[in-house]
């Protein structure tokens, strides 16, 4: 008697893609960011591809033009094209978001790591500077920085170093949480019982199960990155000349805009604030679901 | 009442204070500008005022603030300084003092942080926690979806909108201010309302924002409960879906939100002291963009410290609240 | 358990709006009520005063530009678009001697304080001898310079005697105009003091000036009229119908909502606005009214034309080649165009072109020196060309290095007022080839003053109705090294020996001195070929005047006395005194 073959009738599991279709149709807040994510992304991408980027600086075309098409968004008083300075402002965005975000999230993930592996005095240490500093109102101490350095050497990447710099305690003790408690749980005993090293225990088991973790603080500090550089720019405190959508509308403010009728002035960064800001919360929303399995939905 | 865990509280207070007041002591130092020279220059500019030895006059006001120490002795002053509750006196303002300046500048603060926070820690629980809860109806998890977004709309932007639509051209709400032009704070009901109005438009910029943060948290803790024993052992026991959520699931969701609305506290001061320059609400932000526009260390030191000292100590307060609420955690 | 969280959280909101009442009215208090018609509202910023220093002489944070020039009047006013002296206290003020060495002053004998002593030569002796000996006082140096005795010879004559001719001081420091001259102070009551420099004054100062304080904390000021006012009875003035001033503290906030303010009509006028600000108000709210009514440049001419200044004795601004090929590069008829609506407002001068400066500067000898020497020439081309011959190379973001080093143009400015201009300063000097920036940060006038590398936007105070007193301010007496800091506003440490022979000369002769215009035609044009500083834009000042309450407000088909319409300067005082109500 010939042994039935299984593969004609072994179940077929969908390939990774599908499954991850579908579980995004489950989670309608992770698919809308991300699809406005997406939106943003191919806006920045191709704009940067077919702009002038001189364009987004003062002089450079006719100003106080309202939008037409040779201008889709209009010009402002100091004749900077505003689609030119929403595409090269969106890139500063992100390039402030990105780096003070992926910076964030290593310093935090590695203290957090060592805290948490170590433990002992290290721990002790790390944990309550953790502690000490989160209630210290980072916005403020942001401010007096940017206040009191020469404002000839606020650029970009200073200001995503200022807005690092009380960022990095929340990944720390997010990311020491969860390794404390997978410390305990199984799976890390039985590693170790069957002899994997240490290194191996760190990037073969625990490092997997924390990259929803890390994913999802790396989203947070994003945000918290953003949001603090685009208030930082709102009060005037960023790098003047550069076309990051805070300094747009703090530049709209102080000349008057709505008032004076340029209301497509603030308009661009503002939709584009609220829509990058948006978007990240609501992957940070959506990552929450995913990261607790107990209330995903199923089919 | 244990008194370790409560030394060691007043000891992470004391921390924290330090660690904000060192940090706000140097930062401003770090830059070569002079608050008191630029305050001279500033009048100089402005009023003809122009000595003839004008360095003299800044020398001799700097001596009187002691800005001519090296610098580590006047970190040591300034230490013992706090420690006797004396925040000194506005380099900028003076000699008007720091306490002066914030006595007067913070029921304003307190008035709106308060209001706002309540308001949208109640309105955003409620929306959270409905918003996980399975068994409410789709429109209302929308809204809750809806108010995520808001989250992205910085208080500044929906500030701006608000003057100028609602304040400007409808004409509905006033402009700014804390109350209106020429009126001087007095104790008639007529007073009362003006301030009130004068607080509706920041207070609807700063709720709205915040609100869809407290949903997001409710949600998820909301959603962690469910799964939980004892909310399914609820349902066994055959409570109705009202009586479980209000009485079990809220509450319980309700734990760590606490801890949430301390820290939450620290983002709504932010965004209060931005909104507050839109508005021009004479409070703590409108007096510390003040000083560091000029550069006035003492005043931003009171000030920085001063949030911090109450963001801090409410945290410590708040733990000590959870065993009222929940007795089976204990106080670690 | 939840009805307790609500019971608490309803607790909390009640405390708070409790404690926001209890704690705002311990400022409480009792002003009497005046209706809206009678009450003049301004706009302006509260900043740096301290709070109730009302006496002239307390250091330093007396400013006359927060009210307090209602409460202190001075001898002589002057009307500048009449080009006319308003006498004041004074009746009359006239040099006795052909070479200006001496000056007699008379005084109206009803000149009163507000405690009901006269005002007699007593306190102009007392004040005069009060700038010659205390040396933290603004004009001390003036009187220093120039005042060798002051004599009561009766009541009310005072007699002043000089070191050395001084043909402007009684224009420059005994006349109140803008935000120059002294007021008179009191002898009966700053006699009295013990330390003059530490006495604030409080809100009950005797004072000449018909407006008192009332109220002053860190939102607004409220001054009420004294019926008392002696000017009336003197006949100087009407009594005025402004019964109350409310000046509104506007530090820190946006220009817009001001201008809204104005439109909604809670204003009656605020600091100046921007160009495309104000055509919108007056736009908005036909009751709103500007110098120049609503046609442009909606405002007048104020004293301070802005210029891009530099510190001479600091490379690379040592090289007037250098400096010229700046000039070069900012193009003044764009700037006429985009920002201020070709108002010709962009400007060669060092100084204001008041009546009286006009005439100098149509004068043929400036003439034909500005034909020959070009100085508001754009030409992008020369500027390079003169850069290479001073040794500079293009380096590969398009800027002019020498040894390694750009030249920096990082100009410091003042955002409330040239938020509007600067940034296309910048861009002009960065497509030049220059390290162009901004720095509106609060250290921008420490900057200027310390003379660090960069330029900066300020104005020249100083000329009214002659240029000598622009033309001064490149005196090398003024140009201290670089590292302390550049006394009364000359930032730019120029020092020529030429140069300052052709202003000793000038000194002391009277305007009218055909000799005096040859030399300062000759004066002007060394500027321009030293091209000392970069001269950009003549300052307007465009203030709102809401008409909806108030109306007689001082305009170009209206001059009244000839006075500008600033609130704030010194001749505030004769704007508001003459008001009209507009409501019936």
């Amino acid at each position: 008697m010939s042994s039935a073959t299984l593969s004609n009738t072994a179940i077929k599991q969908p390939n990774k893609l599908v499954l991850w279709f579908r579980y995004l149709r489950r989670n309608p807040s992770l698919t809308f960011g991300l699809l406005i994510l997406l939106f943003l992304v191919i806006f920045t991408v191709y704009g940067l591809l077919t702009i002038d980027p001189k364009d987004a600086y003062p002089l450079a075309v006719r100003s106080k033009q309202p939008p037409s098409l040779e201008y889709p968004l209009g010009t402002d008083f100091f004749g900077r094209d505003l689609y030119a300075a929403m595409v090269v402002g969106m890139w500063q965005t992100a390039v402030i978001g990105i780096v003070a975000g992926a910076l964030g999230t290593i310093i935090g993930t590695i203290l957090g790591f060592i805290s948490a592996y170590f433990g002992g005095f290290i721990d002790t240490a790390v944990t309550s500077i953790c502690q000490i500093l989160i209630p210290i109102p980072a916005f403020l101490i942001q401010v007096v920085i940017a206040g009191s350095i020469d404002k000839r050497s606020v650029t970009i990447f200073t200001m995503a170093f200022v807005v690092l710099l009380l960022a990095w305690m929340g990944p720390t003790l997010v990311i020491r949480a969860q390794v404390l408690s997978m410390k305990e749980r199984q799976f890390v005993s039985v590693a170790k019982l069957s002899g994997m090293t240490s290194l191996g225990i760190i990037f073969k088991e625990i490092l997997p199960n924390l990259l929803p973790f890390i994913a999802a603080a790396f989203i947070a500090q994003v945000f918290q990155a953003v949001f603090a550089s685009f208030y930082l720019a709102i009060v005037g405190l960023g790098p003047v000349r550069e076309p990051l959508l805070g300094n747009t509308i703090w530049a709209a403010q102080t000349q008057g805009a709505f008032f004076n009728g340029w209301w497509w002035w603030p308009i661009g960064p503002a939709v584009a604030m609220i829509l990058i800001l948006g978007s990240l919360a609501l992957i940070n929303m959506g990552m929450d679901e995913l990261a607790n399995p107990r209330i995903r939905k199923s089919e | 009442m244990n008194y370790r865990i409560l030394t060691k509280r007043l000891l992470f207070l004391v921390m924290v204070i330090w660690a904000a007041s060192t940090i706000t002591f140097f930062i401003p130092r770090l830059s070569p500008r002079n608050p008191v020279r630029e305050r001279f220059a500033e009048l100089a500019r402005t009023g003809g005022f122009s000595p003839e030895d004008l360095e003299a006059i800044v020398a001799d006001y700097s001596t009187r603030f002691g800005l001519d120490k090296p610098l580590l002795q006047q970190y040591g002053d300034y230490m013992w300084s706090i420690a006797r509750f004396d925040l000194g006196v506005s380099l900028n303002k003076f000699p008007k003092t720091v306490m002066e300046l914030i006595a007067e500048s913070l029921p304003w603060t307190i008035g709106l942080i308060l209001i706002t926070t309540i308001l949208s820690f109640i309105l955003g629980n409620w929306l959270g926690a409905l918003a996980a809860w399975p068994k409410s109806p789709d429109w209302l998890k929308n809204i809750a979806t809806s108010f995520v977004l808001f989250q992205g709309v910085p208080p500044v932007l929906l500030g701006i909108l608000l003057i100028f639509f609602v304040g400007f051209r409808l004409k509905l709400l006033p402009l700014g201010g804390a109350y209106s032009i020429g009126t001087v704070p007095n104790l008639s009901f007529e007073f009362f309302i003006d301030v009130l109005r004068h607080q509706l438009l920041p207070g609807i910029a700063l709720v709205l924002g915040s609100v869809g943060g407290w949903v997001i948290s409710m949600r998820g803790m909301g959603v962690t409960i469910q799964g939980e024993d004892y909310v399914t052992f609820a349902e066994h026991k055959g409570l109705g879906p009202k009586t479980i959520f209000r009485d079990y699931y809220l509450r319980n969701a309700m734990l760590p939100q606490i801890t949430g609305l301390a820290l939450a506290l620290g983002n709504v001061v932010t965004s209060a002291i931005v909104v507050e320059g839109i508005f021009a609400l004479p409070g703590l932000g409108t007096i510390l963009f003040s000083a560091i526009r000029s550069n006035d260390f003492s005043v931003i030191y009171g000030i920085v410290l001063f949030i911090t000292i109450a963001i801090a100590t409410l945290m410590v307060v708040v733990e000590f609240l959870y065993p009222l609420l929940d007795p089976r955690i204990k106080p670690q | 358990m939840i009805r307790k969280f609500k019971t608490i959280s309803a607790l909390i909101v009640l405390l708070s709006f409790l404690s926001l009442t209890v704690l705002s009215t311990s400022a409480a208090q009792d002003i009497p009520d005046v209706p809206r018609e009678e009450t003049l509202v301004l706009g302006w910023s509260l900043a740096n005063a301290v709070v109730d220093s009302t006496n002239p002489w307390s250091l330093p944070g007396y400013t006359h530009q927060q009210g307090n020039a209602f409460m202190w009047e001075p001898l002589y006013y002057y009307g500048i678009f009449n080009s006319e002296e308003i006498p004041w206290l004074a009746d009359s003020m006239e040099y006795t001697s052909d070479d200006f060495t001496s000056l007699e002053i008379k005084l109206n004998p009803l000149a009163k304080w507000s405690d009901g002593e006269a005002v007699n030569a007593e306190d102009v002796v007392f004040t005069f001898e009060g700038q010659m000996n205390n040396t933290t006082l603004p004009y001390h140096a003036a009187f220093n310079q120039f005042v060798e005795s002051v004599e009561a010879v009766d009541d009310l004559t005072v007699n002043v005697t000089f070191k050395i001719p001084a043909p402007r001081f009684k224009f420059e420091v005994l006349t109140l105009k803008f935000d120059t001259g002294i007021p008179i102070v009191p002898a009966h009551v700053l006699g009295e003091v013990e330390n003059v420099n530490e006495f604030l004054g409080g809100l009950d100062i005797p004072h000449s000036g018909p407006y008192t304080p009332i109220v002053w904390d860190l939102t607004q000021k409220i001054y009420d009229l004294r019926e008392d006012w002696w000017a009336v009875e003197a006949g100087r003035a009407e009594v005025p119908e402004v019964k109350r001033i409310v000046m509104s503290n506007i530090e820190g906030q946006q220009m817009d909502n001001i201008a809204q303010r104005i439109v909604n009509n809670e204003m009656d006028a605020a600091l100046d606005m921007r160009s495309s600000v104000i055509k919108s108000i007056v736009e908005q709210n036909p009751s709103v009214t500007t110098h120049s009514g609503d046609q442009p440049p909606y405002g007048y001419l104020d004293w301070w034309p802005n210029a891009l200044w530099m510190n001479t004795q600091l490379e690379p601004y040592t090289d007037p080649n250098v400096r010229r090929a700046m000039s070069l590069a900012i193009n003044r008829e764009l700037l006429d165009d985009i920002i201020y609506e070709n108002a010709g407002i962009t400007t060669i001068y060092p100084f204001p072109l008041y009546p009286a400066l006009q005439e100098f500067a149509d004068s043929p000898a400036v003439k034909a020196l500005e034909e020959e020497l070009q100085p508001g020439l754009y030409d992008p081309e020369q500027s390079a060309a003169l850069m290479e011959a001073a040794g500079f190379t293009m380096n590969r973001d398009d800027l002019w290095e020498k040894d390694g080093e750009t030249v920096s143009a990082t100009i410091q400015a003042f955002e409330q007022i040239h938020s509007d201009i600067v940034p296309f300063l910048v861009e002009m000097l960065r497509n030049a080839g220059f390290d162009s920036d901004v720095n509106f940060g609060a250290d921008a006038y420490q900057n200027m003053a310390d003379g660090v590398t960069g330029l900066y936007m300020f104005g020249h105070g100083a000329s009214l109705i002659d240029p000598y007193a622009a033309l001064e301010l490149y005196h090398s007496r003024y140009s201290a090294q670089i590292g302390s800091s550049a006394g009364n506003n000359r930032f730019s440490r120029y020092s020529n020996p030429e140069y300052d022979a052709i202003l000793d000369e000038m000194a002391p002769l009277g305007a009218d001195d055909p000799r005096f215009q040859e030399l300062a035609a000759e004066a002007l044009g060394m500027y321009w070929t030293e091209q000392i500083d970069v001269p950009i834009i003549q300052w307007l000042h465009r203030i709102p005047y809401n008409q909806t309450y108030w109306t007689n407000w001082p305009t170009a088909e209206n001059p009244g006395l000839g006075v500008n319409g600033a609130f704030w300067a010194h001749t505030g005082m004769l704007v508001v005194t003459n008001l009209e109500s507009a409501q019936p």
